[in-house]
């Protein structure tokens, strides 16, 4: 078999991103055709006289469909791109974006707005600070213990850090009305892309893409941390700079992704297996791969939950029903990659 | 020849917690040598060539790297200087032969730069030069002790420096790459690298150093030509066994004599 280089792969998994893409701002209650589609764009690029079909494009495309087509997208790129630089960066293959606790800080960021105030904005602020305090308890944790930066002390410090937000996490739950407030903070939690709007969603992509970036760019370095410090150090890295880096970007990413649709499981884990299967370890490749991935399996699975049911079921519990046994599969195959 | 030292150690101090691990070494590496460090388990050998990495930090005392202190240069920078050769180990995830060789350039790549295809080109050379380019696309977890390490000394020569510590080069290996890595050793040393390996071996230390330096307890207990250092009552000193030393073909062994009664 030839080999398919990388440039290769790279363009064919954004082809199928723009695929499902196009497939998912056609689908759906009013179902578009593609030529009515390329109109519409022709229409809103080059001008032209409208329609009324044009002004209840206007309406489905841009105020509904792109925002949550471009949501899908970011989210599922944040996290599978921090699931694999964390896979890295701990040298194990059962990490995913939340072993630092971000997760766990966000939503009970989130839970407390909610309990707190009626203004989103308060939610969404809360959610991502508490995301990173998290994290920052999880640092604070692991070098506290050992006086170094031992990774296992840092998953360890983690695994403490996203325990303790979780028992507050059921305290707000506790204490939160149960007819109003807990179903919101419950059915937050199970993520939705259903908050979607195109302003937010831009403002929002920004600090995304460049997170998302800058751990691309981090992919080259990740190879020779999975050697140990040690050797890393030897090697000419500066590995605190880049461990902290890395941190840092898969806290804001992740943490953004929780402010915009809640916890979404599954992805940062199990797609940067499926692409370490495909295209074998090297994170130069596997970091670019693992963000449009990422993002067309999230948008996948998004319009399938919005087409399949009758009630949209919470993305969450989607990513979770069909992670799980593409997730048994990959372990099966996956030692290849992993030694 | 002209001495130019690469690596000047003074009065350098170290200890874990409670104990003392280097106490007051004193120590040079010139430009072309090949130096090894004998002596038995626990006696700081690992921990000087870390600080000389700047892995670990001396408690006291100073190391210099050409002409600065080792505390002026970042990693980076004592990587454009020094190549590293760990004992082979097994690594995470399942990169090729060639992934882990072209690792070797990283220090000369640019935050936003990916390795070019000179950089492909030099590892490959390297590969080459070791004699294993046939394992180029080979998973580097299924090769044998021998080929990681030579994998590992290719990766050294892409870095693109002329000075290579070496961390118990052989250790693990089977005779045969025992002895092949140590002609690869000399070889390289003739063509003008300059090496500094830890050893076990007394034999080891006298096929292929142009110097010798003996630890024991944290401190320098001898330093200088292999011949006149490496001597029964020093082997009997350090490691607390007797040994013969027979001189063949103007090569000399160390023969182990086993305690009465042992036979």
């Amino acid at each position: 078999m030839k080999r398919i280089k990388p440039l290769g792969w790279i363009i064919g998994a954004t082809m199928l991103l723009i695929v499902i893409a196009t497939l998912s701002l056609l689908w759906g209650q009013y179902p578009i055709t593609l030529e009515t589609l390329i109109g519409y764009l022709q229409f809103k690029v080059l001008g032209g006289v409208g329609n009324d079909t044009y002004t209840l494009l206007d309406n489905i495309i841009l105020q509904i469909r792109l925002p949550r087509v471009m949501l899908a997208i970011l989210i599922g790129a944040s996290l599978a791109t921090s699931g694999a630089a964390f896979q890295a960066m701990f040298v194990n293959p059962l990490v995913s974006p939340g072993i630092l606790g971000v997760l766990a800080g966000a939503s009970f960021g989130a839970a407390l707005g909610m309990l707190i105030s009626d203004h989103w904005f308060v939610v969404q602020a809360l959610a991502f600070t508490f995301g990173f305090v998290a994290v920052g308890v999880a640092v604070l944790i692991g070098t506290m213990v050992t006086n170094s930066r031992s990774t296992v002390m840092l998953v360890l410090g983690g695994v403490i850090s996203s325990a303790l937000f979780t028992s507050i996490l059921s305290i707000i739950k506790y204490l939160a009305d149960p007819y109003s407030t807990l179903p919101a903070i419950v059915y937050w939690l199970m993520g939705s892309l259903t908050m979607a709007d195109l302003s937010g969603v831009i403002l929002i992509s920004v600090p995304m893409l460049l997170s998302i970036a800058g751990m691309i760019m981090l992919g080259k370095y990740f190879d020779i941390l999975s050697l140990g410090d040690e050797e890393a150090k030897a090697l000419g890295v500066n590995v605190p700079l880049v461990r902290f880096g890395a941190i840092l970007l898969a806290t804001l990413a992740s943490s953004l992704s929780v402010v915009m649709a809640g916890i979404i499981g599954w992805i940062g884990l199990i797609i940067p297996h499926i692409i370490r299967m495909a295209i074998g370890p090297s994170h130069r490749l596997l970091m670019p791969l693992s963000a449009i991935v990422g993002g067309a399996f999230l948008l996948l699975a998004d319009t399938i939950s919005r087409l399949a049911f009758s009630v949209e079921v919470p993305i969450g519990i989607l990513t979770s029903l069909i992670g799980i046994p593409i997730f048994i599969i990959v372990l099966k195959n996956a030692r290849a990659a992993w030694n | 020849m002209e001495l130019t030292p690469i690596i000047t150690v003074n009065d350098l101090h170290f200890s874990y917690p409670k104990r003392p691990v280097l106490e007051g070494i004193d120590f040079t590496l010139q430009r072309g040598e090949v130096v090894s460090l004998l002596g038995p388990n626990g006696c700081g050998k690992s921990t000087l060539i870390r600080l000389i990495l700047k892995l670990i930090h001396a408690a006291r005392g100073e190391i210099w790297l050409h002409n600065k202190t080792l505390h002026r240069y970042s990693h980076r920078e004592i990587a454009s200087h020094i190549a590293y050769i760990p004992q082979y180990h097994n690594v995470p995830f399942n990169y090729s032969v060639l992934e882990m060789v072209i690792m070797g350039r990283i220090s000369k790549l640019g935050l936003f730069a990916s390795p070019s295809e000179n950089d492909r080109i030099i590892a490959i050379k390297s590969l080459e030069r070791v004699g294993i380019s046939d394992l180029a696309t080979r998973p580097f977890g299924q090769l044998s002790g021998g080929q990681k390490q030579m994998v590992l000394l290719a990766r050294a020569l892409t870095q693109g420096v002329d000075t290579f510590i070496m961390d118990e080069p052989v250790s693990g290996l089977d005779y045969g790459n025992q002895i092949r890595l140590l002609e690869l050793i000399v070889s390289l040393s003739a063509q003008g690298y300059t090496f500094l390996k830890t050893t076990h071996y007394p034999d080891h230390a006298l096929m292929v150093s142009s110097r010798v330096v003996v630890m024991n307890d944290g401190k320098i207990i001898a330093d200088g030509n292999p011949s006149d250092v490496i001597t029964a009552p020093m082997i009997r000193e350090v490691y607390g066994i007797n040994t013969d030393l027979i001189t063949h073909n103007s090569n000399t062994w160390c023969i182990p004599t086993f305690s009465k009664g042992a036979l």
